[in-house]
């Protein structure tokens, strides 16, 4: 067991696995050289050369619609989108090829892909580069998305991507990239649409991904305080999302509240919270309440920018009105 | 044959002036017409016909306040007007369905519900509101309800808008199991009496006035034997109405307002109203239950004018023919149970007074005089309840003690108030 950081487990996922399978190449803007904006790719032009480690034009449509189609032939691409807020430009690849093959194809072609790509705010980047789109991808039937919320699961919920058949949206967090973390010298191997109990609790439920969960976390300790006991799942794959959990978690707890960095509008919250209407229904002992940022686009201002993301305060609050 | 009734217009209204009529008795009228206008506290109110008819005869004359939900009217042919309350007398003739409490039947008709749907639970098989209103409880309420055969009407909720939660049912079922104990043989018989409509409005009117004034109460001793002079040599000229105690207090009062115009306020919720004019109320026993006419002015007219005015209004009291504007207004009113031989009494304040006084009977008893030697008294105990949101307990003081000083030197209830200084 080491101390590792966010950044560096998705560095060590990358390395272990272009050790482990010489098809596995990466693509992406000032990856190879500079590796990487956020250094996620250090070290590995060095290592594995140019051929597995591909500097490209900023691209975005190109980079994709290169990853897609070696995919198709059998490659396994990681490609590297700076900022999430430039998927916009991979739409077509991903939606209309990457996540269609399968299906288009009788079963008979995939796309073993992988696309990491970072979302969320807190660095004053502004409304261009703080967004969190993983809705629009969960949307898509053919994609998957994973949004690991600690170094560990960046490492293995990587390195399960990489592994999958099928095209693997994994969304990492700007502001967790710096996040210290325990790493098991045995990597957990997970598998995609597993959900992880994060804090057990049995008066009120709190669903987040990403850095939500530290957020969930945090409002939890306030609540533990006063008596109140708070169960955190960190989903860690929003599509497929691990429904059956919630619904245990639900079944024991009878108060829900969901959380996520994304705008709370036509969310990811949106749609855990309808299933668990419908098929928890009997179970609700209260609203199911969201949290989640609000409905205008991120501003650039420090101040306004943190009263802007979901924090722990506003999930007590959420946890109070639920309760109440 | 149907009835009008007194409407309510609002929550907190128990009774209403029915100023005028627009009709006249035999006459015919048409849906929309005016029929008789009400004045509240706040405002005066037009009743509109719903339907055509006939007013037969008129049972509250204009000028008479009556509780809400008493027949004002009968009608030939139409449609009662405003709805009865629940508990109006119940003589109309097209039966159950204006004994259902009208909050039910404003929800049963705003959502289309057909009455034989609605389980009746009130007296005489009256659908009450809470028979009409959705029961608000959370899915797990219910199942739980469900499952421990708990009956969710009878559980209060502790959630938001007084939503049942899972913790609301499963108190209840705690509750629920400990069977009747068997009835004692010995229990006294227990009648149960439907209070009616003036006892509920009094019942209501002194539990605000209780609860919303924070009293506090001073007492003094009077010494009546240089009044109860007076009083013999006044009334032993014998023109005019008979000069009693309670004339004499009331002129007293009257001069203690106007010589100290700070107590002649009242706290009106947001704002101080202060009077120019002292008005003294007597409260009074009536066959309408208790009222309180008021003497105008008891400051600034004679004693013989004071005494006049009050005896004919105790005796419109005792006939219950007392007017509007016989009632209301003033900041201290007084209640006088000395005829009972009750040594005292600490009232409730009459809103929106800020002061009443209890006047207990007049007693003889020894005194210690200056040299230590009993003396023969006559005594009178006054007992001031003061509103403390305006008043404060020194200003009461020096107001009572002015009152008793007035009573004591019983020749200056014949002169004009002395100008504040």
């Amino acid at each position: 067991m080491a101390e590792t950081r966010y950044i560096k487990a998705v560095n060590q996922a990358l390395k272990d696995a272009m050790r482990d399978d010489p098809t596995v190449f990466l693509i992406g803007e000032d990856i190879g050289a500079a590796g990487g904006s956020f250094k996620a790719t250090r070290d590995l032009l060095d290592l594995y050369g140019p051929e597995r480690v591909y500097d490209a034009p900023i691209a975005e449509a190109a980079i994709t619609g290169i990853a897609v189609g070696a995919a198709l032939t059998g490659m396994k691409p990681v490609a590297e989108i700076m900022f999430m807020d430039f998927i916009t430009l991979s739409m077509d690849m991903l939606v209309n090829q990457a996540a269609k093959a399968r299906s288009m194809f009788g079963g008979q072609g995939s796309v073993p892909m992988v696309l990491r790509t970072p979302h969320g705010g807190g660095l004053n980047a502004g409304p261009q580069h703080s967004q969190c789109l993983e809705a629009w991808l969960a949307h898509v039937p053919g994609l998957k998305v994973v949004v690991p919320s600690n170094p560990a699961d960046a490492y293995s919920l990587l390195r399960a991507a990489i592994d999958d058949p099928d095209p693997v949206i994994v969304v990492e967090n700007k502001a967790l990239y710096a996040m210290k973390g325990e790493m098991p010298d045995t990597p957990e191997r997970i598998e995609i649409g597993k959900a992880r109990i994060a804090r057990p609790g049995r008066d009120a439920t709190v669903v987040a991904y990403g850095a939500a969960v530290g957020m969930a976390e945090a409002a939890a300790e306030v609540m533990a305080a006063e008596g109140v006991e708070v169960e955190v799942i960190d989903l860690r794959s929003v599509q497929p999302w691990d429904e059956a959990c919630v619904l245990e978690s639900l079944s024991r707890t009878h108060n829900l509240v969901v959380v996520h960095e994304a705008v709370e509008a036509f969310g990811v919250g949106a749609e855990i919270a309808a299933r668990m209407a419908d098929i928890g229904f009997d179970e609700l002992d209260g609203p199911i309440v969201r949290v989640g940022a609000p409905f205008a686009p991120s501003p650039f201002g420090k101040t306004l920018e943190e009263a802007y993301r979901p924090n722990a305060d506003r999930i007590v609050a959420a946890l109070r009105r639920t309760l109440a | 044959m149907s009835d009008l009734v007194m409407p309510k217009f609002g929550l907190t209204m128990t009774e209403g002036l029915l100023t005028e009529w627009h009709v006249a008795p035999g006459a015919a009228f048409r849906a929309g017409d005016m029929l008789f206008t009400v004045e509240t506290e706040k405002v005066a109110n037009e009743i509109e016909a719903e339907a055509d008819g006939t007013l037969a005869e008129i049972l509250v004359q204009a000028g008479d306040t009556v509780p809400v939900g008493t027949p004002v009217a009968r009608l030939a042919g139409g449609v009662a007007a405003p709805p009865p309350m629940a508990a109006a007398p119940a003589e109309t003739a097209s039966g159950k369905d204006t004994l259902d409490s009208p909050a039910a039947r404003k929800l049963m008709a705003e959502h289309g519900l057909a009455r034989e749907a609605v389980d009746a639970t009130g007296r005489d098989g009256r659908v009450m509101k809470e028979d009409v209103l959705r029961l608000i409880a959370t899915p797990l309420a219910r199942r739980l309800a469900e499952a421990g055969g708990v009956d969710l009407s009878r559980v209060e909720g502790s959630g938001p808008r007084g939503r049942i939660k899972a913790r609301d049912v499963e108190a209840a079922a705690q509750a629920v199991p400990a069977p009747p104990p068997a009835p004692s043989p010995a229990l006294p018989e227990v009648t149960e009496i439907v209070p009616d409509a003036t006892r509920r409005a009094t019942a209501a009117r002194v539990s605000a006035a209780k609860r919303d004034i924070p009293h506090f109460y001073l007492t003094h001793e009077a010494d009546m034997v240089a009044l109860a002079r007076l009083r013999a040599e006044l009334n032993a000229e014998g023109h005019g109405q008979k000069i009693s105690v309670t004339h004499m207090l009331i002129r007293a009062l009257g001069l203690a307002l106007e010589e100290m115009p700070q107590m002649n306020r009242i706290w009106a919720g947001d704002r101080i109203l202060a009077f120019g004019r002292a008005d003294i109320g007597m409260v009074a026993e009536t066959p309408d239950g208790l009222r309180i006419p008021v003497v105008r002015d008891a400051g600034g007219t004679s004693l013989d004018a004071v005494a006049a005015q009050a005896g004919a209004l105790a005796e419109r009291a005792r006939t219950g023919r007392l007017t509007p504007a016989d009632v209301g207004d003033g900041v201290i009113s007084i209640s006088n149970v000395g005829m009972f031989g009750v040594s005292s009494l600490t009232p409730i304040i009459n809103p929106p007074n800020a002061m009443i006084l209890g006047v207990g009977a007049e007693r003889s008893l020894f005194r210690p005089d200056a040299d230590g030697a009993p003396a023969l008294r006559r005594e009178l105990t006054l007992t001031l309840a003061c509103d403390h949101r305006i008043i404060d307990g020194a200003d009461a003081a020096r107001f009572l003690s002015a009152v008793v000083a007035l009573l004591e030197t019983p020749l200056r209830l014949l002169r004009p108030a002395r100008k504040p200084a």
